[in-house]
């Protein structure tokens, strides 16, 4: 009875919105979009043992902001609501179904986390809203564009990253003997994927592999066994936590082999904590890859993003997180979805702003590394499928080499 | 005449209480909504567990997992064998039940704080049980119906359409397990009121006095595990609903098994009515806890304060309080005439 009574009330009130925003868009209606404003929504983790990624969250939302400043796109301002999951799936579930059904966003928008964001897929694909540069380097963002055509994915996928190391060990370091730790789930198995392909017919140079779970307290007798098995190249494809601990287990043993970090835990405050953690001397020659400016490293002194992305965080985040690399990552893309948005048309529907992200040819992203062009086609949906090796030394990390592809 | 009254007053009180749970979404938010369907999964949980521990006299530290079996037993069948989410809740029962009745086996020889490890041990090692057979159970990820199993999960894309009305998911899955939840307590109710009733009342209250008036101790005992644990089961069926289609091991760690006994004995040991109220206070006073201070192991001193002023407050529990208010009209119910 009542449902029934409050639906109809609903589909009045509703009816009402709708012939108002007719009225003033000119145009049929799309959830989310007013005259004035798109809104946009996603999860992140600002709270649980993941809250460090929330800057991802933190960074675009300033940058939002900032465009906002600026006269938004094509005067309309983008309102960015992003809500706590605590890295937990179930709870993404819960905020997305809230934010699509009841907050009624356009697009939901950099949710963090692969299990995260597999949770939501097939909802948001059935009901046709996009999944826009998903936080996540799982692979299956890009390949599986097919099946699900409403979402896409941003970062370098975590099989490519995990390839080039794969491909530079096998053409520098001929005689390694490589012990790989890694986490024992979708994301730690595809980079695992990824060495075995780089490396091809030295695949043999793989000694040991060693998983752990998210649930273990520490990785100790992993890094043992590694260590006993005469590793001298140590693959970390772990998060941050563990990482650190690969470091600090390793000095424990007297083990200093050269380390390659995967890019989820080679942010500079992290490294500087695994140093602490370990010494300067076990962290000193790892290698892991960039494609965001890191705001730490002196390479960007006076960089005129760099500076941009300070006065940015002063201005609209209390001048939070000007140390953090994820603030960079965010606000790069927050300014691919602007970009989008703004090849969407004057008035974006859901459908636009798809196949403007399936066509970006973005040159002038500044938050990203000179020569990384963020492009995509209907058949090639990896934004950023682009990096940079580098080089820890003496506290910073020092790029090497030309920009490499990530196929 | 009294006996009319008396059932009069039974037809009063369940309409009551229907009539309560029909008009209640009316003042509830879609999220209020949902943590009322949450509290009404408990609910039918913690009936199970009062007629083991309540009605029977065995406690039972393990209700938990029997919640897990019933949860993974939904989940399973409908991620993997295509079934509709609803058609499996009572699927999930049975196998429930079967667990309860393994769980009950050790009950034939060991009683009181025995048989309650025996039972933490189930709870505390169903977790590592799921992950050991990932399998079936999807390891430590768990299983989440709400990706690959969408069209089979009722509710899970907005809105639910039946016999012309629609409602919105949250309302649907809070009609949805307090609509069991009633059905099953009436059941509960006709249960321990007859035969049934009395033999488990008997082996509570004294095991030799019970055998000597001919009464089979192990057959009850392993018959009161097996039914509650069709009730745990149901209610972790419906847990995986409430719980947006997705179960993972750390949802049934041991503690969803003390929190089961904490509502048990807050709602009243042997009163049904009071198992509602037990089951609002293990869902909402937690959260009430969480929202009056954050700083770390706060919200538990308060949760522990709450429940001991409710125990030395109302030494029968919620539901003893229950009683008491009505007392002045039962009792004249109740009496017999001369």
């Amino acid at each position: 009875m009542r449902a029934m009574g409050k639906s109809r009330v609903l589909f009045g009130v509703f009816g009402a919105l709708v012939v108002v925003s007719a009225a003033s868009a000119g145009g049929a209606s799309t959830p989310g979009v007013t005259s004035k404003q798109i809104l946009i929504g996603g999860t992140t983790p600002l709270s649980g043992p993941a809250s460090a990624y929330a800057a991802v969250a933190k960074g675009a939302d300033a940058y939002f902001k900032y465009v906002n400043d600026h006269g938004g796109v094509f005067g309309r301002s983008i309102k960015y609501k992003y809500e706590d999951d605590a890295y937990d799936p179930s709870q993404t579930i819960q905020r997305t179904r809230d934010l699509v059904q009841n907050e009624k966003v356009f697009a939901i928008y950099n949710t963090l986390g692969t299990e995260q964001n597999l949770a939501v897929r097939s909802y948001l694909n059935q009901l046709k809203v996009p999944q826009l540069l998903v936080a996540s380097g799982a692979s299956t963002w890009g390949n599986d564009f097919k099946k699900y055509p409403w979402t896409i994915g941003y970062q370098p996928s975590y099989k490519g990253e995990a390839t080039i190391y794969g491909r530079y060990i096998a053409k520098t370091r001929p005689n390694a003997r490589i012990g790989v730790l890694y986490q024992n789930d979708d994301y730690g198995k595809e980079l695992v994927a990824g060495l075995q392909r780089g490396l091809g017919q030295k695949a043999k140079l793989i000694v040991s592999k060693q998983g752990y779970d998210v649930t273990d307290t520490d990785v100790k007798s992993q890094i043992a066994r590694l260590k006993s098995k005469k590793a001298n190249t140590l693959m970390v494809f772990a998060t941050p936590k563990f990482a650190i601990q690969s470091y600090s287990s390793a000095r424990l043993l007297g083990w200093r082999p050269l380390v390659f970090v995967n890019a989820v835990s080679s942010a500079s405050n992290t490294m500087t904590i695994a140093a602490l953690a370990s010494s300067k001397r076990q962290t000193e020659g790892s290698i892991s890859i960039a494609f965001n400016k890191d705001p730490v490293n002196p390479r960007w002194k006076g960089d005129k993003a760099v500076t941009l992305f300070r006065t940015i965080l002063k201005k609209y985040n209390g001048g939070q997180g000007l140390t953090d690399v994820y603030n960079v990552y965010g606000m790069s893309s927050a300014f691919t979805l602007v970009d989008a948005l703004k090849h969407a048309g004057k008035n974006p529907t859901r459908a636009s702003v798809m196949r403007a992200v399936t066509h970006l040819d973005e040159r002038n992203n500044p938050f990203v590394l000179p020569g990384i062009v963020i492009r995509t086609t209907p058949t090639d949906h990896f934004p950023i499928a682009q990096a940079r090796l580098e080089r820890y030394h003496n506290g910073n990390w020092v790029y090497f080499g030309s920009i490499v592809h990530i196929g | 005449m009294n006996r009319v009254l008396r059932i009069a007053g039974g037809v009063a009180f369940a309409a009551a209480a229907v009539a309560l749970v029909l008009v209640l979404p009316h003042w509830l938010s879609d999220a209020k909504a949902a943590e009322f369907a949450r509290a009404g999964c408990f609910f039918i949980a913690i009936i199970g567990l009062n007629l083991v521990t309540g009605y029977t006299g065995q406690i039972s530290l393990g209700h938990g997992a029997l919640m897990a079996v019933g949860a993974y037993t939904t989940a399973i069948l409908t991620a993997d064998h295509g079934l509709r989410d609803l058609w499996t809740i009572p699927l999930a029962g049975l196998v429930a039940m079967a667990a309860g009745f393994a769980l009950g086996l050790p009950a034939r020889r060991l009683s009181g704080l025995y048989l309650a490890l025996a039972t933490f041990a189930f709870a505390v090692a169903m977790p590592a049980l799921l992950k050991r057979f990932s399998g079936l159970t999807g390891g430590s990820q768990g299983i989440n119906l709400f990706d690959e199993a969408l069209s089979r999960s009722t509710g899970a894309l907005g809105h639910v359409h039946l016999a012309g009305w629609t409602l919105a998911t949250n309302d649907f899955l809070y009609y949805l397990t307090w609509g069991i939840g009633l059905v099953l307590s009436g059941a509960a109710w006709l249960l321990v009121r007859g035969r049934l009733g009395r033999a488990f009342r008997a082996v509570r209250d004294s095991e030799v006095a019970a055998a000597s008036s001919g009464i089979n101790i192990s057959f009850y005992k392993t018959l009161a595990f097996a039914i509650s644990g069709f009730y745990a089961g149901v209610g972790g069926s419906l847990f995986v609903l409430v719980s947006n289609w997705f179960v993972s091991p750390s949802t049934f760690t041991f503690d969803k098994s003390l929190l089961l006994v904490v509502g048990a004995v807050v709602g009243g040991l042997g009163s049904l009515a009071g198992m509602a109220l037990g089951a609002l206070f293990i869902q909402f006073v937690p959260t009430w806890a969480a929202n009056l201070s954050s700083a770390p192991g706060a919200p538990s001193v308060f949760f522990g304060t709450a429940i001991v002023l409710v125990m030395i407050l109302l030494p029968g529990g919620l539901g003893g309080f229950l009683l008491k208010l009505t007392e002045p009209l039962t009792r004249r119910l109740y009496t017999r005439s001369e």
